[in-house]
């Protein structure tokens, strides 16, 4: 089963068009995989849709890497009662 | 016409003259105007002061519930009430706006024109409209009316083809019984001389208003009969030395001047059949008659009527002042019409969904640089409408999302955030950096993507137009 940084890294490939072997979990969305305004509400559109989610649209948009957004997507996920094992 | 050459001298200037004398911003541009302006009348020149109009008490009056509501299913009473209430928001203290006028015929219309006066609004003053018939006065009467108009129709068209009458003379005593119903009831009458602008103005429309003068001579001055030029098929012509019966210069002398109406007697009605309308009601006012008479966005029998909010913005033109005019509750009673489904065009001036945006990016530019390069006046201020751009690549998510949510009318916590539009805001950017579009994108065609991209919030807040 994907970890929530695996399926991260996969939406965020997706939608940037990188492969998802070259991104770090350090990576800044913007600085480092550059992410454009659009992609940076399309990423967190998919984030949404991959993890069942809502999210917050400035606190979500104020997350600069992969890691935050492993830790805050995870966070949300539990304050949304959504199962990360299934 | 002689050649008069001339050079002329450039004014050379390191500094912007903007001619804020004009164009002051806070109002619409100022109409300033000077010298006499000449009338040939009957072989003779007749000058007209038109700067005297910034002095004179012209005013506005309203035929939304009567003509408006010809060119459309009726109103509820409601909506009616409602419409009443806002005008009255536009008038202001001062009353630029001083009457509307209502049916009388049904229950409903009768239950309108209470509950409009129980709302105690001074202005709009409420006035009652009639045909030319003994019998209708008795609707009047139970009103209790202080006005009403009466259609007192003068061209031939109407004498003898509509009303089948026998002759003009007996024409005339028929309308003159209705009148003298009127002050024995005391009423004012105000005759609507339908179809003026195709009328024999010399042989009838003349002879019957010297009749009515001296009718008016017998009662107090506050029954004196009001006259009104109703312009029934838009054939009156503005420009100076056109002929009667369509010159409206001529046809304001010969009843101010000849006949004696005094200016705050006459009212202009028009209609927008040659897309004359604005222009014609506005040249009434110049020429001396004092009210003109509109209906809101135009809305009425055929192609319209001179539209109130036009008036209203040409008033404050002529007066150099708002005059306690509240231009906001123009976008008010635009925001609620559409809402009832009357339809605005998007590009109609003051009130269309897009009278103020922007599409070309040179203009677009521009408006950010200083809006007021192409911005009529300070719209935000005046309508509640600041200059818009169209949507381009230049936009960004915010800007696409501040569309959606003023297309939807979503205000607050109600706003739907730029995540949930960004499919839109994709389809968007794929235009120029996939496309290679060039133009910038229409309202029309961002309200079919929202309806495509974002169904779920189409079917929750979709618009009624």
């Amino acid at each position: 089963m994907a970890t929530v940084e695996e399926r991260i890294k996969a939406v965020t490939a997706r939608i940037l068009k990188l492969d998802p072997e070259t991104i770090k979990s350090e990576h800044n969305f913007t600085a480092d995989l550059g992410a454009e305004s659009v992609q940076s509400i399309e990423l967190v559109a998919m984030f949404e849709e991959e993890f069942g989610i809502e999210m917050d649209e400035d606190a979500a948009l104020s997350v600069e890497t992969v890691s935050k957004a492993t830790e805050y997507i995870t966070n949300v996920c539990k304050e949304q009662g959504v199962d990360l094992e299934k | 016409m002689t050649r008069e050459r001339k050079k002329h001298r450039l004014a050379d200037s390191t500094k912007p003259n903007l001619l804020e004398g004009t164009f002051p911003y806070s109002l619409p541009p100022m109409i300033r105007l000077e010298g006499p302006v000449t009338e040939y009348i009957d072989g003779r020149a007749v000058e007209f002061d038109f700067a005297a109009v910034k002095d004179r008490n012209i005013l506005i009056s309203d035929t939304t519930f009567r003509d408006g509501q010809q060119a459309r299913p009726p109103y509820t009473i409601d909506q009616m009430v409602h419409i009443y209430d806002l005008m009255s928001h536009l008038s202001g203290p001062n009353g630029v706006l001083r009457q509307t006028e209502f049916f009388l015929y049904t229950k409903n219309d009768r239950e309108t024109l209470d509950r409009c006066r129980a709302l105690g609004h001074k202005y709009p003053e409420c006035t009652g409209w009639i045909r030319a018939y003994e019998g209708d006065f008795r609707l009047v009467k139970e009103a209790s009316l202080k006005e009403t108009g009466i259609l007192t129709s003068s061209s031939d068209y109407h004498i003898f083809q509509k009303l089948k009458f026998r002759s003009r003379k007996e024409c005339i005593e028929k309308y003159c019984r209705v009148v003298d119903a009127a002050f024995e009831a005391g009423v004012r009458p105000r005759c609507h001389l339908e179809d003026l602008t195709r009328a024999d103005i010399e042989g009838f429309v003349l002879p019957f208003v010297d009749k009515l003068m001296e009718m008016s001579q017998q009662v107090p001055e506050e029954l004196s009969v009001k006259i009104r030029l109703c312009d029934t098929m838009g054939f009156g012509i503005s420009f100076p030395n056109a002929e009667l019966p369509r010159s409206i210069p001529k046809l304001i002398y010969k009843l101010n001047r000849e006949c004696g109406v005094p200016s705050d007697r006459l009212e202009w009605h028009g209609h927008n059949d040659f897309h004359k309308v604005h222009a014609n009601a506005a040249t009434a006012w110049l020429y001396g008659c004092d009210v003109v008479n509109t209906t809101l966005f135009g809305f009425g029998e055929r192609t319209g009527n001179p539209p109130l909010e036009a008036a209203i913005f040409e008033y404050i033109a002529l007066k150099g002042d708002l005059c306690g005019i509240d231009t906001l509750a123009v976008t008010e009673l635009a925001d609620y019409m559409r809402s009832i489904g009357l339809p605005i065009p998007d590009n109609y001036p003051f009130a269309g969904k897009s009278f103020n945006t922007t599409r070309a990016g040179i203009h677009a530019d521009g408006l950010r640089q200083q809006e007021q390069i192409y911005n009529i006046f300070d719209t935000e201020k005046l309508l509640g409408k600041p200059p818009r751009v169209a949507i381009t690549d230049k936009s960004g998510a915010d800007g696409i999302t501040h569309w959606v949510n003023e297309f939807f009318g979503l205000k607050g916590k109600d706003r739907i955030n730029k995540i949930k539009i960004h499919r839109l805001a994709r389809w968007v950017i794929d235009q120029y950096e996939e496309h290679g579009r060039l133009t910038a994108i229409s309202d029309q065609e961002l309200e079919q993507k929202t309806k495509e991209l974002l169904p779920q919030y189409w079917e929750k807040h979709k618009p009624n137009n």
